[in-house]
């Protein structure tokens, strides 16, 4: 796999939870489009000799350019990198900017899977998490992607949410299945540094949901969309059968990947970069044909490993022979005791050669991931 | 020899001691008021200083001119002002013939100062009394008090004592001329064969160990063949000298003269304080009397905090009896922390200082386990066994009897606290051996208490209970018999040996108590749920339990976020890493001394 990220910084109105990089001004697109296209040329060379799995528009809201803008992009794209067939192109979509023309246009540039920001259906818990959209567009959204031809669709749910109840969790998720989408990212709150809303936790304007409510939250989240069809993969991540996500798949299987825009992160060899987080320095470094990196940093093998277990475990499961194969290790001796621990209490299962967190082992899996690292370290 | 003074200073713990020093060895020129910046000069290690007692023994010669114009040398002798190092005392206060009792003038006589005094009435030393801190505005009303208490306690008159306040620089001189007045000279001859006292050694890493000694008869030179009379040792004596404040080499030393050699002498251990030292071709008959072996009383496990580091935490042990000569360490194993070492002390003070050492200057991350004493354990075959591990005592069916090692314990407080004071030794086992009355509001009290019951914050406790106002000290008595049992601790049903512990029969139900409602603390959540028990035999006592944690993950690892979630899960790794783990339950460090700190 090999998967290619583009930032795309820039929304109408900046969420309190958010912490990827964005601007709340659209004033500056036209110019950043061209410099994310000299970006792309500057990193063509990294590219080369590798078939592209997956490119993922993220941000920000990408739906904020235009179809020709992100064509421009895509064609750019095609003429630099070579894509495989069933190459995955993902956008993320405000489901408040979306109109049927736009979804159509940016169909026609390649793009063959959404992925929409819905988090609630309440007006509360959405006025909480600064969305500029509604329940009634998230539902409209989803028709129109329909209507343009999507037939891969992610929606994020968000839950702990202060003011949140279990009940209007089970709302929110009733009602997002109701829509069928093909994927669904659901995520927990998070307090990120930096963030207006960490701000406001620090400041004790705001209490989070205790631990426990966030565990049954979890865990309601969990079996209901099992129940409904979706497989788990990943912590935070739900798909129909064969409808994963390739691209953060990649990221979760520690393959490489390009990176563009600012603030975004690539990784490659044993290699990870960053670009410049603001838009004016990365802006800067890109016009004078100079790579917008930020900083780097080598991986040693230690590291690689410790990214390699803890990824996996995140994911759908650390395959010891992969281990093995890469790192020469026997994992599971390493693990030792407490392995077997893991999968006595119900933490962990080892089916076909894979270790794998079950539902429980999801809901620890920080506790796990820090043990395991412990035990490959010592 | 007449124009010798030798003299050391007795006070409690910041009644002035040090400072004192420093403003005596000002005024006769030994060192510079530059120099006196630094403040208070004898005590020359951080952890002494930090903690405001002198650990390690001292001594600086001075030169006086009195007011008659006569030429004295003054060797002022330091002691340690610990309970734990009292046979060190014992043994400075042996190379003196004098003593400054400094008693501060706003708080009055202290319990270690009585037991030391007393010790220095005994060996017939010249006392002469300072009330110090005069000029704290305080004093005004409690001077008259103190003097009385003084007064009281060594049946001198109003005159003999001398006001002071050594950091304002009052009484200096008078103390100066009543030590050259009222000291004796010393006694001795310098013909007869050579006795000389050890009252002290350090260890140098160039010179081997330099010794400190007080000549009784004789004279010690340079290429002398040197007896120690305890070890039976000989050696060959490279330089002999007196202290300023450095070493001064004079190449000899005579009687009534305090100073130190070298002699190639290789561990800390080889000289013995209170031995004697005398000539291998010329010995003396007689040895100074005194002398006796100094044993450890307070035990402890120390283990590495990472298993892999017991190579260095021996080597640190080694290097660090190069300049202790108390502490004792041999390797045990543990369940529970690995491989380790038990190491044996003087008393409390001696392990947390060595504990501190260990981390400060040699960079050990230790764990470390309750102490506890040594039990004498009588077989039903009628053996003697000394255990001073609790996971190491016999099966009870195998035991006749347990013997533990009491104290006996002088309290000296406010009237107003006897009550409180004798609640808190009677709830630690302890017997009233007697009570007097220093001054009409100071009682001065002594209880005998096993040992192990002192071990156990007693010490916070009596100090907590009396607003700070008790002082205490205590000696060593013997061994008796008590009605002892081990208490296990099991965590998921897994013993872990480092956390057992021996305790009074009575008192083993409260005490499993407190240790699993103490663990339920320490313990982090885990995983599962984690049942805490305290146990005796296979009877449970006490349980406790610690419920699972219900959540810990991030909701979000994409590409920007991997790089901080590593760095995250590295530093998580080193918790989990310090933790010790028996069977699923990750154990912190802190809980193996959880005891210490129960309220």
């Amino acid at each position: 796999m090999f998967g290619l990220y583009l930032h795309v910084p820039f929304c109408q109105k900046k969420c309190s939870y958010c912490d990827f990089y964005s601007i709340e001004s659209t004033e500056h697109i036209a110019r950043f489009v061209d410099t994310l296209r000299r970006e792309i040329d500057l990193r063509a060379a990294a590219g080369t000799g590798h078939v592209f799995t997956s490119v993922f528009f993220g941000g920000g809201t990408p739906s904020l350019l235009h179809p020709d803008e992100i064509g421009s992009i895509t064609a750019l794209l095609r003429g630099h990198f070579t894509f495989a067939d069933d190459c995955e192109w993902t956008m993320e979509c405000n489901p408040g900017t979306v109109t049927l023309e736009r979804l159509q246009g940016y169909r026609r540039c390649g793009i063959n899977r959404l992925s929409f920001g819905v988090q609630s259906f309440q007006t509360s818990e959405l006025e909480f998490l600064d969305r500029i959209h509604d329940a009634d567009q998230a539902v409209e959204a989803m028709k129109l992607a329909r209507e343009a031809g999507f037939e891969n669709v992610n929606m994020d749910l968000m839950f702990a949410v202060p003011g949140q109840t279990i009940d209007t969790l089970r709302d929110n998720l009733r009602r997002m299945i109701e829509l069928n989408p093909d994927h669904i990212s659901a995520y927990s709150l998070i307090y990120e540094n930096g963030t207006p809303l960490y701000a406001d936790l620090l400041k004790g304007r705001v209490k989070p949901l205790p631990e426990e409510v966030d565990a049954e939250m979890y865990h309601t989240v969990i079996t209901t969309l099992r129940g409904a069809g979706y497989e788990q993969y990943e912590v935070s991540n739900f798909a129909r059968p064969g409808r994963r996500c390739r691209h953060n798949l990649t990221y979760w299987h520690a393959e490489p990947y390009l990176a563009v825009g600012p603030s975004a992160h690539g990784f490659v060899g044993t290699t990870r970069y960053w670009n410049f987080r603001s838009l004016s320095a990365w802006t800067e470094h890109v016009m004078k044909g100079a790579l917008p990196e930020a900083n780097h940093e080598h991986l040693s093998e230690s590291d690689l490993l410790t990214e390699h277990v803890f990824l996996h475990l995140r994911a759908d499961g650390l395959r010891a022979a992969e281990v093995s194969a890469r790192f020469g290790i026997d994992i599971r001796s390493k693990l030792q005791p407490d392995l077997t621990y893991w999968i006595e209490e119900g933490f962990v299962t080892d089916r076909d050669d894979t270790l794998s967190l079950t539902a429980e082992g999801y809901r620890v899996c920080d506790e796990i991931s820090s043990k395991a690292a412990a035990r490959l370290a010592g | 020899m007449q124009n010798y003074r030798n003299f050391c200073i007795i006070a409690h713990i910041d009644h002035g001691k040090s400072t004192l020093a420093d403003r005596l060895l000002e005024r006769t020129g030994r060192v510079s008021a530059r120099e006196m910046t630094m403040n208070q000069i004898l005590d020359d290690n951080p952890l002494e200083q930090e903690r405001g007692i002198t650990i390690k023994l001292h001594a600086i010669q001075m030169d006086y001119v009195d007011k008659a114009g006569k030429n004295y040398k003054l060797n002022l002798i330091d002691t340690p002002g610990h309970v734990d190092f009292s046979y060190e005392v014992s043994r400075s206060l042996s190379a003196c013939e004098g003593a400054l009792l400094v008693v501060d003038a706003t708080q009055g006589v202290e319990a270690q100062t009585i037991s030391n005094l007393f010790m220095a009435i005994e060996q017939g030393l010249e006392i002469i009394p300072v009330i110090n801190k005069i000029d704290l505005p305080s004093a005004v009303t409690t001077i008259e008090s103190v003097k009385q208490q003084v007064m009281d306690l060594i049946g001198c008159k109003e005159d003999d004592m001398i006001l002071a306040s050594a950091k304002a620089g009052i009484g200096i001189d008078e103390i100066l001329e009543a030590v050259v007045e009222r000291v004796p000279p010393p006694k001795g001859d310098p013909k007869a064969p050579l006795r000389a006292l050890i009252y002290d050694s350090v260890f140098d890493a160039y010179r081997g160990v330099i010794v400190y000694v007080r000549v009784i008869d004789g004279t010690m030179r340079e290429k002398d063949k040197i007896l120690f009379m305890a070890t039976g040792q000989t050696y060959e004596l490279d330089e002999v000298g007196v202290l300023f404040m450095q070493r001064q080499r004079t190449g000899e030393l005579s009687a009534g003269n305090v100073g130190y050699f070298t002699a190639a002498i290789r561990k800390l251990q080889d000289s013995k304080v209170g031995d004697t030292v005398t000539l291998a071709g010329n010995p003396t008959t007689q040895p100074i009397e005194g002398f006796r072996e100094v044993k450890p009383m307070v035990f402890s496990g120390i283990y590495p905090a990472d298993s892999d580091d017991f190579e260095d935490l021996r080597e640190a042990l080694g290097k660090l009896s190069l300049n202790d000569s108390a502490i004792t360490f041999e390797p045990e194993s543990s369940s529970a922390l690995g491989f380790g070492f038990r190491c044996g002390f003087l008393g409390l003070l001696h392990m947390e200082i060595v504990q501190e050492r260990l981390e400060r200057e040699f960079n050990q991350t230790i764990v470390t386990t309750v102490p506890n004493v040594r039990y004498q354990v009588v077989t039903t075959r009628d053996e003697i066994l000394w255990v001073d591990n609790p996971a190491q005592l016999p099966n009870p069916t195998l035991i006749s009897e347990i013997l533990e090692p009491y104290i006996r314990a002088q309290i000296i407080a406010p009237s107003e606290y006897v009550g409180t004071i004798m609640k808190l030794c009677m709830d630690r086992r302890g017997t009233m051996m007697g009570q007097s009355y220093l001054s009409a509001d100071r009682v001065d009290m002594t209880f005998e208490l096993p040992l192990a019951e002192v071990v156990f914050d007693f010490y916070d406790k009596l100090k907590s209970n009396t607003r700070g106002y008790a002082s205490l000290d205590y000696e060593y008595a013997d061994y008796k018999p008590g009605q002892l049992v081990r208490m296990d601790i099991l965590l998921n049903g897994e013993q872990v040996d480092a956390l057992s512990s021996i305790v009074h029969r009575q008192k083993a139900h409260e005490w499993g108590k407190r240790l699993c409602s103490k663990l339920r603390e320490l313990i982090p959540r885990q995983m599962f749920e984690v049942a805490i028990q305290a146990a005796i035999g296979s009877k449970i006592i006490a349980r406790e339990s610690i419920s699972a944690m219900r959540k810990n993950v991030l909701a979000k690892c994409y590409g920007g976020d991997i790089s901080r979630k590593r760095k995250l899960i590295e530093k998580q790794k080193e918790g989990k890493k310090r933790m010790k783990q028996v069977g699923k339950v990750e154990i912190p460090q802190e809980a193996f001394h959880a005891v210490l700190s129960l309220d």
